[in-house]
């Protein structure tokens, strides 16, 4: 396994770009050049001593140039809350931690020409990475983001952008694209096959909450598709020791952070 | 980088109940695996020793998830004693601790006593455990564990067994989950345990009140980090004056003067836990800071704060 650094962080910014929705930009030269798209990093949050324990965050975007990471965050419990008011100062991230998305060694070996990519709510923010290689190599690509409200389709301007032309988008309430979960969507396209040519998926990615993985998960099992889920557990050590973050799979429990976060949807125990 | 103690002419070795370490820093079980997924950030054979997560004959699952759950100051885990049995163990983990150099103690768990007379007969004449803490205070298991640990009869008869199995340093570890502490301790001491350790983990829950739902899936589990020091140090300074075996404390240490603290209340060593997930290296800045603490305050040699608590 390469190397993992803990790196001091300095907060470059830390803007709300949608509803409990913030971006951190982050100044982390070792990290940012050494990421690959599905992993992540394991954040000491500065200024809240009375939480003992990291957190695990995906990276949305990097510049390794400039040595920055960008993370996209919800506001979900008292310390994600409290990150909003953080202002200048330094995080330490643990990083790169886990393992990547198969998708690009995957088009490498020509074992993958169509990808269907799909984001539920933040879980948007890992597959970034993962789209950017996918596309600068030449894969024919799908995007499908789900959101509850137009609101919270932050991303997708940036998707936009990359791809040259929107994502097929879902929003919980119709409020934007398909009304519903963005799983009507994704049964429509393993049905018609990949918006380039019509040609079947052979590699299906997602993230997002558990339940919509698993439901996607089960929809590219039943049109025969490969595909990988990015696990999310509770997290203590973040590099492997603790045993905390463990997942179901079909080999045993497995640990999210260094064994995953990307596992084989087959091999997980949902 | 990876980080080291600094230089110092303050002298730090212990000998804890026979096992010689080079200072008194050493890790608490469950927090640091072998050592392996932490040499990215700590020369774990600068310490005064790694203590590998608890292990039993066979494989154990451990407990469904979630295991843990963050509270203010703390943790509660409900791991399990997750492990793939002492095989697994003595092939994979303990070369590579013997191969960097690092002093090992070996925390061994079971099922029932014979279990763990069993894992110590599977390590003896390998040459590759320094000392041996016996767990007979894990909260999160149903058969084994705390169940022994928190009956003096049962303490004096499975720390018995071990030490007939045995003549390598053995720790026995505590948990803080009874009535009356000095009582387990002289129990085990009569048993003939060399050191003891303290504290496991407090056993707690925690409850999200939105969906009613307890937090962990084992509903309880035990509570460590900086919420469980002035408990730990209670207990270390209540057992120290019931034994005269040494003591190695825990409970919460996350700098230097906690890590004093603990000496000064009667520990002759002491272990980090929770603060290894909060600081990778946790460990070296503990140390450094007891050197701090020593060069600051003229300490020559750190044995002379074991039990320096003035009351």
């Amino acid at each position: 396994m390469p190397q993992l650094v803990n790196e001091k962080a300095r907060i470059v910014s830390n803007e709300q770009v949608g509803p409990r929705l913030h971006v951190m930009v982050l100044e982390s030269p070792q990290i940012a050049r050494d990421i690959k798209p599905g992993q992540f990093v394991h954040m000491k949050v500065p200024g809240a001593e009375s939480h003992v324990l990291r957190r695990p965050f995906s990276i949305y975007a990097r510049d390794a140039a400039a040595g920055i990471v960008e993370i996209l965050y919800q506001e979900v419990g008292s310390l994600t809350s409290f990150m909003p008011g953080i202002g200048e100062g330094f995080a330490e991230l643990i990083g790169p931690v886990g393992n990547a998305w198969a998708g690009p060694a995957l088009y490498a070996e020509g074992a993958c020409s169509h990808a269907l990519i799909v984001g539920g709510g933040v879980g948007a923010a890992p597959l970034f990475m993962l789209v950017e290689q996918l596309v600068s190599a030449g894969c024919a690509t799908d995007v499908v983001l789900g959101a509850q409200t137009k609101d919270a389709l932050v991303t997708c301007g940036r998707y936009e952008a990359l791809l040259g032309r929107e994502p097929i988008v879902a929003t919980d309430d119709g409020t934007y694209g398909y009304a519903g979960f963005c799983t009507v969507p994704v049964a429509e396209r393993l049905r018609d096959g990949s918006t380039a040519d019509g040609a079947p998926y052979d590699y299906v990615a997602v993230c997002g909450p558990e339940p919509l993985m698993k439901i996607v998960a089960g929809q590219a099992a039943e049109a025969g598709v490969k595909c990988q889920v990015s696990m999310e557990k509770r997290m203590a050590c973040g590099i492997g020791a603790c045993l905390s973050c463990v997942v179901d799979t079909v080999s045993g429990k497995k640990r999210s952070c260094v064994d995953g976060p990307v596992f084989d949807a087959s091999e997980v125990v949902w | 980088m990876v980080a080291k103690p600094r230089e110092t002419s303050v002298k730090l070795a212990v000998d804890l109940g026979g096992l010689a370490m080079k200072n008194p820093v050493t890790v608490a079980s469950g927090t640091f695996a072998a050592g392996r997924e932490y040499a990215d950030f700590v020369d774990v054979a600068s310490l005064g020793a790694v203590t590998t997560k608890g292990v039993s004959l066979n494989g154990w699952e451990g407990n469904a998830s979630p295991r843990i759950a963050e509270t203010p100051s703390g943790m509660l885990n409900s791991i399990g004693l997750q492990n793939p049995g002492v095989e697994h163990l003595k092939e994979h983990e303990l070369p590579w601790l013997r191969t960097v150099g690092a002093t090992t103690i070996v925390n061994v768990s079971g099922h029932s006593f014979g279990e763990y007379v069993d894992v110590i007969e599977s390590l003896e004449g390998t040459g590759l455990v320094d000392a041996y803490e016996i767990n007979i205070s894990c909260p999160n298991v149903d058969a084994g564990g705390m169940t022994i640990g928190t009956d003096p009869r049962s303490v004096e008869q499975v720390v018995g067994m071990c030490r007939a199995a045995t003549k390598l340093p053995m720790i026995v570890k505590l948990t803080p989950n009874v009535t009356d502490i000095t009582e387990i301790a002289r129990a085990a001491e009569a048993a003939g345990a060399d050191a003891l350790s303290l504290i496991n983990t407090l056993l707690g829950m925690a409850i999200d009140a939105r969906t009613r739902r307890p937090q962990l899936a084992r509903v309880v589990g035990g509570l460590s980090g900086p919420a469980v020091k002035p408990v730990a140090l209670r207990l270390v300074w209540e057992t120290s004056k019931a034994v005269k075996v040494p003591l190695l404390g825990m409970g919460g240490i996350a700098t230097g003067t906690d890590a004093i603290e603990f000496m000064l209340a009667g520990a002759c060593a002491v272990a980090v836990g929770t603060a290894n997930f909060t600081n990778p290296t946790a460990t070296v800045d503990v140390l450094n800071g007891m050197i701090d603490y020593c060069e600051q305050q003229g300490v020559a040699n750190i044995n002379e704060l074991i039990g320096a608590l003035q009351c």
